[in-house]
């Protein structure tokens, strides 16, 4: 990843993109209707049947293979409820529809991030300024280096340690991320402001400790070691199925980054191409994409970031094509291979840079 | 029709027994459901959705009633009869309920007077279809018998005093007759004494709702006279007329409802006469849009929260606006893409900067940072 050359587009060519592109999400935002509030519906009912499934096999289950079920269950019950029902919902795909339900400003998902800092976090940080150096504070999630315009410091040494950390406990990442904690080190956040974050993300904290580390093993009874178990590793595998599908939305490789400057006076055709280089693809059936929230579709996901998400694989042939048109680069993969370029780039910014011979 | 927070009117309204023992059991399981701790543990609304599933009527929140009896009044009006399930707190003659429809995924509402006797078990309410009416239409033709739809419990202060006046004119025209009748009905089972004529005004006796019941009532009901007017044949209604028919209008309590233009008629007529006789009139109409001013035209934004109005000065967005005037409403990207700043607009048409999109519909949810008003609005901040 290295800082986005100047597009060779002109001016005319990027604002006749930019009307090409809205021509697609209008064909798609004015047919919306029941089949998408169906759609959202059944997930969350796939969701809560998958959640009472799964604790129902952890808590009365017998034998290893019943646990190992129930997690599959309970892990697949919070990766739906985070990723296709909170994540998008949460994005206002669904408020048109006007059902308090699925109302963006106040949903809240099973999760150790607040909804409502996440909303901050994820779509007024990231989806804003997507992949601009120094505001995306997705880039990286102050933790690790992804480009070389970062720079290097003693503590990269041990980000491969870090990157396996930040997998395991992602939602504690997620849930963290909002609080700024650099902004606040370096004063540049009240003191105040920071503990009522810090405040908000332990109560949250609480909660999902609560319900899945306290409640849930002490109703089990005898059983209490089996549920605690299982939970943790609902929890885990839910953890490293989002870090793998969020890392490869926008830290594989070829994916842009912006400067500042770069982005100060920027038409929404200017906006949508970043948008398209800043993010990359993976390839999969319908049941991955739903199990990564459509993020497999991240380009038009940061396209389109009000689209109901389950309508990205109609608009996505026409996305590609559009690429093709104006020369643009059209970022997928399977999962693999765009994972394997995200570790690249972990392992090699991981070493200082090399210093130019005098 | 005011559609919010209505004080209820002085005469008690009796509540059942079931849905005393409704309220004694929800209240307190409402309560503990809302509390956050439980609600990050089993949502409110996955409790909702699984009491639905259990039985369609069955809720801790909401009332829903079932359609048991559609009735075609006239060719173009039908009346829904619909058993409620016990949330239901009964109703004064003259109130509406809101009733909220689904259509291809949208939610929308529509308030309606009910037309049935207060007290009962059943409610139920009529409905004219309108030629460009979106709900209407939905109800006349989607709506059957068995379904269930959610309703809000009765609201409005058109209604009938605890102590009767002893000269009643209920006044109606078209499908107004909806809230009179029930009044009608009331002052049958109470018994009424006095004296009460029912003028009503529509277009030709095809077109009369309620005929056959106004009839039986009539038969039954000695302080009742009926007065009606086929402006078809009889040619347009005015106060003149009313006078006419009518002649001690000007001493008797009124109760009024009918398309705006009859209603604006009739006050105007009482105004300009100085009737001392109460005017109560209810519209059933909701708000009339007003015409769009042209971008950049002051007009007047209320935010109902925070309590204050501003006028806008220039095209720009609501939130520069509404900072401009002191305001902080909560925001973020400041440029379409978080919603943030989303909010309900209450009333009052707006464009959406993005799309030219200009947009009238009632407690919608609009984005500040990309709306402009074109007309005086009303906001839920």
């Amino acid at each position: 990843m290295s800082f986005a050359k100047p597009t060779t587009l002109s001016r005319e060519q990027v604002a006749e993109f930019e009307r090409e592109v809205n021509a697609i999400r209008d064909s798609v935002m004015n047919k919306l209707g029941q089949s998408d509030v169906d759609h959202m519906r059944n997930m969350i009912r796939i969701s809560r049947a998958s959640e009472i499934g799964g604790r129902a096999l952890l808590h009365f289950g017998v034998g290893p293979l019943s646990w190992a079920a129930g997690v599959a269950a309970l892990a697949s019950a919070k990766i739906l409820d985070n990723m296709e029902i909170g994540h998008n919902v949460m994005h206002g795909q669904y408020d048109w529809t006007g059902d308090p339900a699925l109302n963006s400003q106040t949903f809240e998902w099973d999760i150790a991030c607040d909804g409502e800092q996440w909303r901050h976090s994820h779509n007024v940080t990231h989806h804003t300024y997507t992949n601009i150096l120094g505001k995306d504070r997705d880039l990286g999630y102050s933790l690790l280096r992804m480009t070389d315009e970062q720079k290097w410091k003693p503590r990269h040494w041990f980000q491969p340690l870090a990157n396996l950390m930040l997998a395991m406990g992602f939602q504690y990442g997620v849930g963290s991320h909002d609080l700024e904690i650099g902004r606040y080190k370096h004063g540049a956040m009240p003191k105040a402001e920071f503990k009522a974050r810090l405040d908000r993300f332990l109560t949250k904290v609480g909660k999902v400790w609560f319900k899945d580390y306290l409640l849930f093993p002490l109703l089990a009874l005898w059983s209490a070691p089996r549920v605690l178990a299982g939970n943790f590793c609902a929890n885990l595998i839910r953890n490293l199925w989002t870090y793998l599908i969020i890392f490869c939305g926008h830290f594989t490789e070829g994916v842009a980054i912006y400067r500042e400057e770069d982005t100060r006076n920027e038409t929404k055709g200017d906006w949508y191409i970043r948008q398209l280089s800043g993010s990359s693809n993976l390839t999969g059936g319908r049941f991955f994409h739903i199990m990564s929230g459509h993020l497999s579709h991240q380009i038009e996901h940061h396209l389109f970031p009000d689209m109901p998400a389950h309508r990205y694989p109609e608009v996505a042939p026409q996305i590609q094509a559009l690429c093709r048109k104006y020369g643009l680069f059209y970022n997928t993969g399977s999962l693999f291979k765009q994972y394997l370029t995200v570790m690249k780039r972990i392992l090699t910014h991981t070493l200082p840079p090399k210093r130019l011979p005098v | 029709m005011q559609p919010f927070l209505v004080p209820l009117h002085d005469t008690v309204v009796p509540v059942g027994t079931l849905t005393r023992c409704a309220q004694a059991v929800n209240s307190p399981l409402i309560k503990a459901l809302r509390h956050p701790w439980v609600e990050s543990i089993v949502r409110l609304s996955a409790v909702e959705d699984a009491l639905a599933a259990l039985h369609p009527l069955l809720s801790l929140t909401t009332v829903r009633a079932r359609v048991v009896r559609i009735v075609d009044e006239t060719a173009t009006t039908k009346t829904f009869v619909l058993q409620p399930n016990a949330l239901w707190a009964n109703a004064q003659a003259g109130q509406f309920v809101r009733v909220q429809f689904e259509i291809n995924g949208r939610r929308v509402e529509r308030a309606y007077s009910l037309s049935s006797r207060p007290g009962s078990r059943r409610i139920a309410f009529t409905v004219k279809r309108q030629d460009q009416g979106l709900v209407s239409a939905h109800l006349h033709r989607t709506v059957a018998v068995g379904d269930v739809l959610t309703i809000s419990q009765a609201l409005g202060e058109f209604v009938l005093p605890g102590a009767l006046p002893s000269k009643i004119l209920l006044l109606s025209a078209g499908s107004g007759i909806t809230p009179v009748m029930s009044m009608l009905r009331e002052l049958q089972a109470r018994d009424f004494r006095g004296d009460v004529v029912f003028a009503h005004v529509c277009r030709a006796p095809d077109d009369l709702i309620f005929a056959a019941q106004l009839q039986t009532i009539a038969a039954n009901f000695a302080a009742l006279r009926v007065v009606l007017h086929f402006d078809a044949a009889a040619g347009p209604f005015s106060p003149a007329v009313l006078a006419q028919k009518v002649p001690d209008v000007a001493h008797r309590s009124t109760w009024m409802c009918g398309p705006a233009g009859f209603m604006d008629a009739i006050s105007h007529h009482w105004e300009m006469e100085g009737l001392s006789a109460p005017l109560h009139s209810e519209r059933f109409a909701g708000a009339p849009i007003l015409p769009s001013t042209a971008p950049g035209t002051p007009v007047a934004v209320s935010c109902m929260a925070s309590g204050s109005i501003f006028t806008t000065q220039g095209a720009e967005p609501l939130l520069v606006q509404a900072e401009r005037a002191g305001l902080t409403p909560k925001h973020g990207c400041r440029i379409g893409i978080c919603r943030s700043c989303q909010c309900v607009k209450t009333s009052g048409t707006v464009e959406n900067l993005q799309t030219g999109e200009l947009t009238s519909a009632p407690n919608e949810l609009i984005r500040l940072c990309i709306s402009t008003a074109r007309t005086d609005i009303v906001l839920a901040i």
